[in-house]
């Protein structure tokens, strides 16, 4: 035995003979830790909802912002303050123009968001259900995803004048197409188990389709209207800076235009919160529908 | 009773099925009578979950004949639940009428987990999970119920247990049974008749003639396990 000489000897009294027994136990090769949970200190018991601390970022951001700005370190050529944008967004409130802006901006981002949600959603059943027509749509939308926005907006101009319509449209493309790819590769990864108990339970195929494999693609049909929002926001400014006379974009090309720096960081902060608005918006549909998962939320 | 002749739940001759050539399914014949309950032993490999998957409508590449009840019901070695639909919702999957609720939440109590109705799949433990899948089955009240080693997953005093359910809800219900497993003990335990597959064929088909409950201690219990285990190539160590 090489290791009897490091065995710890423990000895146990024997209780009715009184005599000890000794028994030799092998030492422990490594040292021990302590898993004991410890006491969790909250300050003054509150804990703070993790969507109020999502804030602490972009807080943070705006108290450099701030600071940089009282420090002079930013001239008003260069970079506004927040309180110079905080004028300027209520002097164009009070003339009552942002307000006509937003709601034409989000009119346009709803127009284009709800076809193309519904347009992605329903090509990607398609895909995922019906193998005679999934290559050619998969193919199709593989182009979409490789060809830029951007560069069909002539030709959508072309096509369909300088009104609403082209722009709507873009918006319509970048959205079908990341909930397309999303939602799709989600009705692949489908436990396919389940969609045979569900056929051994007589569910018929619609059947399957609304209580397995639209369910269990939902994940990914999240993740998918993630980034569509993102690119819906994309779009519109996009869209709107062509050629517009009403919206959040057309407001950005007027301050170009005439050099207002306060006007475009305020169109900017205003993009800034409706996209982490959007955010929010998805991360909500997420804890409200996938409550039945058990996944792994980060240490 | 009605006065008609019974037809069998299951009918197969001749069922064939290969792999890329090789025959899983060499000519089988089985009949399985209405309310009889068979086990299907074999080795792993030997066939008998692609028979299962046949009967269950999953394999629509076998030749022969093959005639099955039409109300039948699965239940996998995985329970198969739907993880987004709590444990009501996944008994009651597929079913539509006014008093299938209250069928449903009967089957569960008969179960046991009536209290776990509510409760969503991820938080159940395997034995709780296999029962949900056997009480989504029963309350289909099939005519034959397909059961692909529905325990193997399960430790050994959760199986116990589910022998003794399943065993009490099947002359309940009394559904024809194929039972798939590979546990000598728990054929003998819970089988009418027990069929050995051997490479594709039925190479032992035998009537389980012990009264139930059947203990392991029984000599016919004991002779019977020697007998399947040879026909399976293992020596019998504990018997």
């Amino acid at each position: 035995m090489r290791l009897s000489e490091k065995n710890s000897v423990l000895r146990i009294a024997h209780l009715n003979a009184g005599r000890t027994l000794e028994l030799t136990r092998p030492a422990l090769k490594g040292p021990v830790i302590d898993l004991t949970v410890p006491v969790k200190t909250t300050i003054r018991g509150i804990s703070i909802p993790r969507e109020v601390r999502r804030l602490y970022g972009p807080l943070a951001v705006v108290m450099i912002w701030t600071a940089l700005s009282l420090a002079g370190m930013l001239g008003p050529r260069v970079f506004p303050s927040p309180w110079e944008v905080v004028t300027a967004a209520i002097d164009l409130i009070e003339k009552g123009v942002l307000q006509q802006h937003l709601v034409t901006s989000l009119g346009r981002v709803f127009a284009g968001l709800i076809p193309g949600l519904l347009l992605g959603l329903a090509l990607a059943v398609i895909a995922g259900t019906l193998t005679r027509f999934e290559d050619s749509i998969d193919s199709i939308m593989q182009i979409l995803k490789a060809i830029p926005n951007f560069t069909i907006v002539p030709l959508l101009i072309i096509w369909m004048g300088i009104n609403e319509a082209p722009k709507v449209t873009l918006i319509v493309l970048s959205v079908c197409v990341p909930i397309y790819i999303n939602t799709y590769s989600a009705i692949r990864n489908v436990d396919s188990r389940l969609i045979e108990s569900a056929y051994t339970l007589g569910l018929g195929r619609w059947q399957r389709v609304w209580h397995i494999i639209l369910p269990g693609s939902l994940p990914g049909f999240l993740v998918g209207l993630r980034i569509s929002l993102t690119n819906a926001w994309l779009a519109l400014v996009f869209a709107e800076t062509i050629n517009a006379k009403q919206g959040l974009g057309a407001l950005m090309s007027d301050a170009r235009t005439w050099w207002q720096l306060d006007i475009m960081v305020l169109v900017i902060t205003i993009y800034a919160v409706l996209g982490l608005s959007s955010y929010a918006f998805v991360r909500l549909l997420e804890r409200h529908f996938l409550v039945w998962r058990r996944g792994y939320l980060g240490d | 009773m009605t006065a008609f002749a019974p037809t069998l739940a299951v009918q197969s001759e001749g069922v064939r099925r290969s792999f890329q050539g090789r025959e899983v399914l060499d000519g089988l014949n089985i009949d399985i009578a209405p309310g009889e309950f068979v086990a299907l032993l074999g080795r792993s490999g030997s066939g008998k979950s692609t028979y299962l998957r046949a009967l269950a409508g999953l394999d629509r590449e076998i030749e022969g004949t093959l005639r099955v009840a039409e109300l039948r019901a699965v239940v996998f070695q995985d329970a198969r639940l739907v993880p987004w639909k709590r444990v009501l919702a996944n008994v009651l999957l597929g079913l539509s009428g006014s008093d299938t609720r209250e069928r449903a939440l009967h089957v569960l109590e008969e179960v046991g987990l009536s209290k776990l109705a509510n409760a969503w799949p991820a938080t159940l433990s395997g034995g709780e999970s296999q029962r949900v899948a056997l009480a989504r089955a029963l309350v289909r009240r099939p005519d034959l119920l397909l059961m692909d080693e529905p325990f193997g997953a399960l430790d050994a005093l959760t199986r116990l247990k589910m022998h003794e359910l399943l065993r009490e809800l099947c002359s309940k219900y009394q559904p024809a049974v194929l039972l798939v497993t590979h546990d000598v003990d728990e054929a003998i335990i819970l089988a009418d008749r027990i069929l050995v597959l051997t490479d594709g064929t039925i190479s032992l088909d035998l009537s389980v003639d012990v009264p139930t409950p059947r203990r392991r201690s029984d000599t016919r219990v004991s002779a019977l396990r020697t007998r399947l285990l040879t026909e399976l190539g293992v020596k019998d160590q504990v018997g």
